[in-house]
């Protein structure tokens, strides 16, 4: 057992627990208060909140791990498409999401296509999120068992239960406030890791000289394009297609502050990548990639090379923070897929506020009880899984959200049958195995995006109060302010 | 609102200029050239991580000034 990076650990959880329950009262005010914070988030705030709610864990363990195993093109492969994610989501989406004034994904394809596409939406995001719970707490799993000297399985039992309680107790206000700390902790670590390893080696160009001597093909591309092409699409439209991501926008103040907040985060993401950077350096240097039972504990080996205990506890804290804020938002997600767009808008439409939130409650602590079941003997590692996540959402969500927003015919018909059909290419293709990892959505968003646009053109276009609903979208264009 | 102003939207405008450039480096693919001991694909992949933090600023300062006009 690491005693410091334990009991710096274990406070860092008490505080954020602490700040669970005391946003608890506000949380279960009232939907909007549970779901988006009451939309009173503001650019400061915000950012970190955006930040954290993106930079999972895989962005710091699983780009690193498979920076050191792959080589550093793949890396930056992975850097090039989830610091695009925030500005492709803002350039797209996210102003005429805004405004079109829905609490969920699921809610807003329910405004452009009805009540059928909801259903089906809320039930992907059901899979997707809870599916993604399982590579934050494979990480939450390694880190703690490493940090606590426990077996693995038992640490993934323990933090995953600990950090669903607070999630499920503050509701969104929690989560935003406590990824204000968690995205700073985060941050501060990997910078001051990526500082400590730059002084140590003597600089960038000999920081990369050792490494390429100890793993000649660090600086090499080592897999197929489609791989890389692949990583980079899911990334890319990761805040497109990702309730978590896409919620987060809703808990701003206005949509000045929204955008600001967005750009501010892009920034934070540029910076932990750069950190980042160092960081794969420093772990190819190790020379110890074929030794690790898991990859993707790569990192903690630098962590543990390069720090003194006590900064290592704080950048282990960082790290199981960016796993916490992550799987909140994930849990939130899928929590108001099934309480918010399943239950109250079809099944009991008279539900109380109270009754609702509750069942959220309910939803988030049976849907963290799956993934730890699942993340017990995890199926990959940690960036694939991820990657696989995001190419599931990808093909099922990417052009339905897209198109709803700027093409006026695409209708109910189309969206279901693209949503569907590019669901079950993806997961064809994932069983079947034929495609370079995570290539997948290369083939199943295309087919996707063809579905919809063929049976939408071939069936009656949307009501003229649909169409005119999609121009309202993008009223910031119009002469006459109305957003 | 006719769809010929959403064709001026700032947003298409610059998810036109993303594209581009991930298309150029896709297609390009130097992965033979090195600098540095390090393939130019991650260079060029390093370099648009700047670019795309630029055009975000972009955006948000074109869309308040779009506001602006608005407003007036």
């Amino acid at each position: 057992m690491q005693v410091t990076e334990a009991i710096i650990l274990f406070i860092y959880l008490l505080i954020v627990t602490f700040i669970g329950i005391y946003f608890y009262r506000r949380a279960r005010q009232s939907e909007s208060d549970y779901f988006t914070a009451g939309k009173s988030i503001n650019t400061f705030v915000g950012a970190f909140a955006i930040f954290a709610a993106v930079a999972s864990s895989s962005s710091l363990m699983g780009a690193v791990g498979s920076g050191v195993a792959l080589g550093v093109p793949y890396f930056f492969t992975y850097a090039f498409g989830v610091i695009a994610i925030l500005p492709f989501a803002m350039f797209l989406i996210s102003g005429q999401i805004r405004r079109s004034g829905v609490k969920t994904m699921p809610e807003f394809f329910q405004q452009r296509y009805g009540n059928s596409v909801q259903m089906v939406a809320a039930i992907i995001v059901v899979i997707g999120m809870t599916f993604y719970m399982v590579p934050q707490l494979t990480a939450s799993g390694l880190i703690g068992s490493y940090v606590l000297g426990i077996d693995y399985k038992a640490a993934v039992i323990i933090l995953g239960l600990g950090f669903t309680l607070y999630a499920a107790l503050g509701g969104m206000w929690a989560i935003t406030y406590t990824d204000l700390i968690q995205g700073a902790v985060m941050l501060i670590g990997i910078v001051l890791l990526a500082g400590i390893i730059l002084v140590d080696h003597g600089g960038l160009n000999s920081l990369i000289s050792a490494a390429l001597s100890v793993d000649p093909a660090f600086g090499d591309i080592t897999q197929p394009w489609m791989s890389y092409f692949g990583l980079f699409i899911a990334f890319l439209w990761f805040g497109i297609i990702s309730p978590s991501v896409v919620m987060r926008n809703f808990a701003s103040r206005d949509a000045k502050t929204a955008r600001r907040s967005a750009m501010w985060a892009c920034l934070l993401y540029l910076t932990l990548f750069i950190a980042g950077f160092m960081v794969t350096a420093a772990g190819a240097n190790l020379g110890i990639v074929g030794t690790l039972d898991n990859t993707d504990m790569i990192f903690v080996s630098v962590i543990e090379h390069y720090l003194p205990p006590i900064l290592g506890g704080i950048m282990l804290a960082g790290l199981m923070a960016a796993i916490m804020s992550s799987a909140d938002a994930m849990l939130l997600a899928v929590s108001a897929a099934v309480a918010h767009d399943l239950y109250k808008a079809h099944i009991n439409k008279q539900a109380s506020e109270r009754f609702v939130t509750g069942l959220g409650l309910i939803v988030m602590v049976v849907a963290s009880i799956i993934g730890i079941l699942i993340a017990i003997e995890p199926p990959g590692l940690i960036a694939i899984m991820v990657g696989w996540v995001g190419g599931f959402l990808l093909s099922a969500f990417g052009f339905p959200i897209v198109l709803g927003i700027w093409w006026k015919r695409a209708n109910r018909q189309g969206a279901l049958i693209g949503m569907v059909g590019g669901a079950i290419v993806f997961l064809i293709l994932v069983i079947g195995q034929w495609l370079p990892t995570n290539a997948e959505p290369i083939i199943a968003a295309p087919i996707s995006l063809v579905l919809m646009i063929v049976v939408s053109l071939m069936t009656d276009p949307p009501s003229k109060e649909v169409q005119a609903q999609v121009d309202y979208y993008h009223t910031h264009l119009d002469d006459e302010q109305t957003a | 609102m006719s769809s010929r102003s959403k064709m001026k939207d700032p947003g298409l405008i610059l998810t036109v200029v993303l594209v581009l450039y991930a298309g150029f480096v896709f297609v390009w693919w130097p992965t033979d050239v090195y600098y540095v001991g390090i393939s130019l694909v991650a260079w060029l992949m390093f370099i648009g991580l700047f670019f795309w933090f630029l055009l975000a600023i972009v955006y948000s300062l074109w869309i308040e000034r779009l506001d602006e006009q608005n407003k007036k």
